[in-house]
């Protein structure tokens, strides 16, 4: 792929993290998390990206076209260092290698693959069928390091009080059901929301 | 208290999560997760505050709160009621309902002798000739309770009057209901945020807003800060700010205010209990650390240590992107050129596919926002203008 067909969309979701939208896939069949340069190693762009002066990354995730990054603080601006994210995606995408590799399971870590059975029955036996009453589903995409990676679609993606549901509801059922969990990431693209269960109406 | 219409939804649960609080989210829709959630998440008719109280009481035996913050017109009174119940930090519920009902706002600072339009309450069922006949012009008519400039209207003659007043039946559809017909106050308009602690204004920023906004409607565009206005008239219409809080009675919280200024001097045009609109909040970043509004309003209300209330040294600016139009949106184009723009941090798309756009004064719903930061208000501006020049909306 030639670095000039990649599109690449940066969407903040806030002063601290924001989403790359790749118009290629980056990362297919799971999701790589990384929290810090020595994990990067041996994928090249959480690599780049960690390796940009100034920028602080404390968290990076990745999953099919999205790479959410996280910063320290909330300087620099993202409109500061977009430019030399977006370089590090495509350069990465550019290369013959592959931009991430596929997770490591170092001895005695935590067992992710139990994790994600009893999270995805969760959601399957709990958090879904309630979601459902407003039109909305929670789909499980990957636990790593204990912390779940989710994305919200039907009524939940856009909705307005999506982030309720996520920090108020799901978290707290983890939180009791499945303690070992240690964080929740959405890697919900809510601003292509078609059809929220609450829309914001007010100025 | 997070009412499922709210913009700012998102941006107080981050500001819990940053602080480390514990957070119970009052809506007036239940939420899917409600009945396994313990003590976060609750559901209050906030329609009624005194029903609300009842059960936020019963609540707070099972589920203790230190603090209630409202985040709109509607909730601050809803807050202030469940405070005086609870016995905890918050404004007197008089304030909060003067700070609502524009009439009583303007009654309680016209007595107060702060500078504000000249006014009179008419019903909407009244012949509207014959006010028509006894209105100076040009007026602005308003409705009483509705936010966000909807239903906002200038009359320049008898005519426009008439016009303007049937126009507003049709928004309101309360026959009974009464009706603002104000002086038009010409002039530039700014914005003030705030927050009031132990009865004394701190002013956290104040916007100015280059877009004149001279009428029929008074539909927000753009919102710059630091106000370029002259010191000595930054201090006059901090003042006037300052003594409109105290005619009103608010001892605690966030303020945003609307005053214009002109060769008279300032004038207070409107003035809310609660912090600023939308999701314009984002603009603003406070301290070294780049603290958000939302979270010094928790910090306040739960008196922890507030780590500065200086606005970081930075220009920055939000564009409530204007209403292209009426009909219903299919696509929005352009969004990764605007995003594009150089200083443009964000440019946020709220209108979804297939949603119905409705223009001001029926309207007030606005598309998205643009956000932008940078060394100077000038280029602040400018990149907006920009950004909004690159969006195309599809609307059919």
């Amino acid at each position: 792929m030639e670095a000039a067909e990649i599109r690449i969309t940066a969407e903040p979701i806030d002063n601290q993290r924001c989403k790359f939208v790749v118009s290629v896939p980056v990362l297919t069949g799971g999701v790589r998390r990384f929290t810090g340069a020595d994990e990067a190693k041996g994928s090249p762009l959480a690599e780049a990206i960690f390796a940009i002066p100034g920028l602080a990354v404390s968290e990076l995730i990745v999953s099919g076209n999205i790479i959410t990054v996280v910063k320290q603080s909330p300087t620099p601006p993202w409109q500061a260092v977009g430019k030399p994210i977006g370089a590090a995606i495509r350069a990465a995408l550019a290369s013959d290698v592959p931009p991430v590799a596929t997770s490591p399971k170092p001895p005695g870590a935590v067992n992710d693959d139990a994790l994600y059975e009893q999270v995805a029955k969760v959601f399957d036996e709990q958090v879904n069928p309630m979601v459902a009453r407003h039109g909305g589903r929670v789909e499980l995409i990957d636990v790593q390091d204990a912390v779940v990676m989710l994305r919200m679609g039907g009524g939940c993606q856009g909705c307005g009080m999506a982030d309720v549901t996520l920090r108020q509801g799901i978290e707290g059922m983890l939180a009791q059901l499945v303690p070992a969990v240690r964080g929740i990431v959405d890697i919900t693209d809510h601003t292509s929301g078609a059809n929220p269960y609450f829309q914001a109406a007010k100025k | 208290m997070l009412p499922t219409t709210t913009y700012r939804t998102a941006a107080f649960v981050e500001a819990a999560r940053q602080i480390g609080i514990e957070l119970t989210v009052a809506s007036e829709e239940p939420s899917a997760l409600q009945a396994t959630s313990l003590g976060g998440l609750i559901t209050l008719p906030l329609n009624d505050p005194q029903r609300s109280a009842t059960e936020a009481f019963l609540f707070a035996q099972r589920y203790p709160l230190a603090a209630v913050v409202g985040v709109d017109d509607d909730t601050a009174i809803v807050a202030a009621v469940i405070a005086q119940r609870l016995g905890l930090k918050g404004n007197p519920v008089h304030a909060m309902q003067a700070a609502r009902d524009k009439h009583q706002q303007r009654e309680l600072l016209a007595k107060a002798g702060v500078p504000i339009p000249r006014f009179m309450l008419r019903g909407l069922n009244e012949e509207t000739s014959e006010i028509a006949r006894t209105v100076t012009y040009p007026c602005v008519v308003k409705p009483l309770r509705l936010s966000a400039s909807r239903g906002v209207m200038r009359a320049d003659n008898v005519q426009g009057f008439m016009k303007a007043q049937n126009r507003l039946r049709s928004i309101v559809r309360e026959p009974g209901a009464s009706f603002l017909v104000e002086e038009f106050i010409p002039g530039y308009e700014v914005a003030l945020e705030g927050l009031v602690v132990n009865r004394r204004l701190h002013v956290l920023a104040i916007f100015d807003k280059p877009d004149p906004l001279d009428g029929p409607f008074f539909e927000e565009t753009i919102y710059v800060t630091p106000s370029q206005v002259p010191a000595a008239l930054q201090k006059a219409i901090v003042d006037c700010a300052d003594r409109a809080v105290r005619a009103l009675g608010i001892t605690e919280g966030p303020i945003h205010a609307e005053l214009r200024y002109n060769e008279r001097g300032p004038w207070l045009i409107e003035l809310a209990a609660r912090p600023i609109g939308g999701r314009c909040s984002a603009v603003l970043r406070f301290g070294d650390k780049g603290v958000t509004l939302e979270e010094i309003i928790l910090r306040h209300a739960l008196g922890m240590p507030i780590p500065s209330l200086q606005r970081e040294r930075q220009a920055a600016g939000v564009m409530m992107i204007p209403i292209p139009g009426a009909g219903t949106l299919q696509e929005v184009r352009g969004v990764a050129e605007a995003k594009a723009v150089p200083l443009i941090e964000d440019v946020q798309i709220t209108a979804h596919p297939g949603e119905r756009l409705v223009p001001f004064p029926e309207g007030s719903r606005y598309p998205g926002f643009v956000f932008a930061r940078g060394e100077t208000p000038e280029v602040v501006e400018a990149a907006l203008r920009d950004a909004h020049r690159r969006l195309e909306f599809v609307i059919v």
